[in-house]
């Protein structure tokens, strides 16, 4: 037997309106995320700031390019080192 | 374990916005006299005097605008029906009328805060509600607004926020995400926000450099029908109308007032679809449907305080609550729908509330990463004490599946 089926009435498409005007929660989300845009500037900012020609080892260049890299790629992942024994 | 328990491989809570319980499901009373709703009888004075009693007239839209206030002073308000502040006075639920008056200034439109749906206006919400788990019980964390109470449902705690403010992001106690994260860095955790221009209200999280954690709605229904769900998912509506991609509609569906309650309908029953079409996605999921806070519009049950022995551990100052007193965290907010769906989980089940004080079990938003941590992490130290101590959902599952024709689908 089939399961029961419950009808949804679609919305009256003369529900939209994008010009409502904006009501608190979205003017604090607004907010909000230009306060993380700030800190976003803040971090590219920072890393801006550094200078390529003080990097020396493969350490100090794989650092940058994390940093570099998890701005403009940030789904990237950090992967686990090889344990070595002790 | 029961049965429902040992299959459990995900959980999935969608987040509602700023409706009350009697207004969603109240009126399920009358056929369910098991759930906590409406006599017909429950009333507020107006600012005449004059007794307004709930009525079934809600509409999908246009009704509640000026969007009701739901701030810490007007949600006080509503819960002891007096501005007057000290001890002595009691939570009656008698100022909801008075507090939209004073937005409004119009007599007629103060007693629309009254209005309540009949369950045919809300097929997909009642049918849930009986066709699952109800919870007589389930409020708001704060009687206060959105953000604060967002955050119990992420964090376990506002941090001492009771308004919209967001700048506990160098708080201590990780959100459930960073938790199920550090655990299992690979799908273990996910917040669904509906698209780009309606985006997240978590965006403490975004400002964590977290950004792994967030996917959009398309990608939900995608993980769904391709069995690759994490763990945990919280799921946002969408918060705004906006024109497509391909220039169409697309409706705001959090149910926020003054968006359409209809919408809103569609959402739910849409992201039940993506779980209930993937038949082992269905057998390992619980979902949960509840409001964030239930914005200003009429509740009749006293929210209750909380366990003094587990305190959130924070107090705000009597200028952030705007009463002049300071809150410390003791009472919970105003009672919001709440849904629990899963197979496992026999039609019809009332999960009892203040209204049985031998059986009653109280829930908050606490409860939410309370019982995502208990299930896939187990003993966690670095969360409140009262999230530590809140109501968990998930013995509500039974040994027993209901079978595929016993179980409705949307179209």
């Amino acid at each position: 037997m089939p399961p029961k089926v419950v009808k949804v009435p679609k919305t009256d498409p003369k529900a939209f309106n994008p010009n409502r005007p904006a009501g608190k929660l979205l003017l604090a989300q607004t907010q909000h995320l230009r306060e993380g845009l700030i800190r976003h500037l803040h971090e590219v900012s920072t890393v801006l700031a550094m200078d390529i020609r003080s990097l020396k080892t493969e350490g100090d260049v794989s650092d940058y390019v994390r940093k570099v890299t998890s701005i403009l790629h940030p789904y990237g992942t950090r992967r686990a080192g090889r344990k070595v024994a002790s | 374990m029961p049965a429902g328990l040992d299959n459990l491989k995900h959980i999935v809570v969608l987040m509602m916005e700023n409706r009350s319980f009697d207004h969603m499901l109240g009126a399920l009373m009358k056929q369910y006299p098991k759930i906590n709703g409406l006599t017909g009888n429950e009333s507020n004075p107006d600012t005449n005097g004059a007794i307004v009693k709930v009525q079934p007239n809600a509409q999908f839209q246009s009704q509640l605008d000026p969007d009701p206030d739901h701030h810490f002073p007007g949600v006080d308000l509503q819960i002891f029906g007096t501005t007057q502040q000290g001890a002595g006075r009691v939570a009656n639920m008698q100022g909801f009328v008075q507090d939209y008056f004073s937005q409004t200034n119009d007599l007629n439109r103060s007693h629309n805060i009254m209005y309540y749906f009949t369950p045919d206006k809300l097929p997909v919400l009642t049918t849930l509600a009986t066709e699952f788990a109800v919870f007589n019980g389930w409020f708001s964390s704060i009687p206060g607004p959105t953000i604060c109470n967002r955050a119990f449902a992420h964090y376990g705690t506002s941090f001492g926020q009771v308004g919209m403010d967001i700048f506990y992001v160098l708080d201590k106690i990780p959100s459930i995400y960073e938790r199920m994260v550090q655990a299992n860095p690979s799908q273990s955790a996910k917040i669904y926000y509906y698209d780009q221009q309606s985006s997240t209200m978590e965006i403490v999280n975004l400002l964590k450099n977290e950004p792994q954690i967030f996917a959009t709605y398309d990608q939900f229904i995608a993980d769904c029908k391709s069995g690759d769900l994490p763990e945990y998912s919280f799921i946002e509506p969408c918060y705004n109308d906006h024109a497509g991609a391909d220039g169409g509609q697309i409706l705001a569906s959090d149910q926020h007032p003054d968006h359409n309650v209809q919408e809103g309908e569609n959402f739910i029953a849409n992201t039940f679809n993506a779980i209930r079409t993937n038949p082992d996605l269905w057998q390992s999921t619980a979902m949960l449907v509840v409001y964030d806070e239930h914005g200003g519009i009429y509740d009749h049950v006293v929210p209750p305080n909380c366990d003094p022995n587990f305190p959130d551990g924070h107090t705000a100052t009597g200028d952030a609550t705007g009463t002049g007193t300071p809150f410390a965290f003791d009472r919970l907010g105003i009672r919001v729908p709440a849904v629990l769906v899963s197979p496992w989980i026999p039609r019809g089940t009332v999960i009892p509330g203040t209204e049985d004080p031998a059986k009653g079990r109280i829930f908050e938003h606490a409860s939410i990463p309370a019982t995502v941590t208990q299930f896939f992490l187990g003993n966690f130290d670095n969360r409140t004490a009262r999230e530590k101590n809140a109501q968990t959902f998930l013995n509500i599952l039974t040994d027993n599946m209901r079978p595929d024709d016993d179980c409705v689908v949307f179209n």
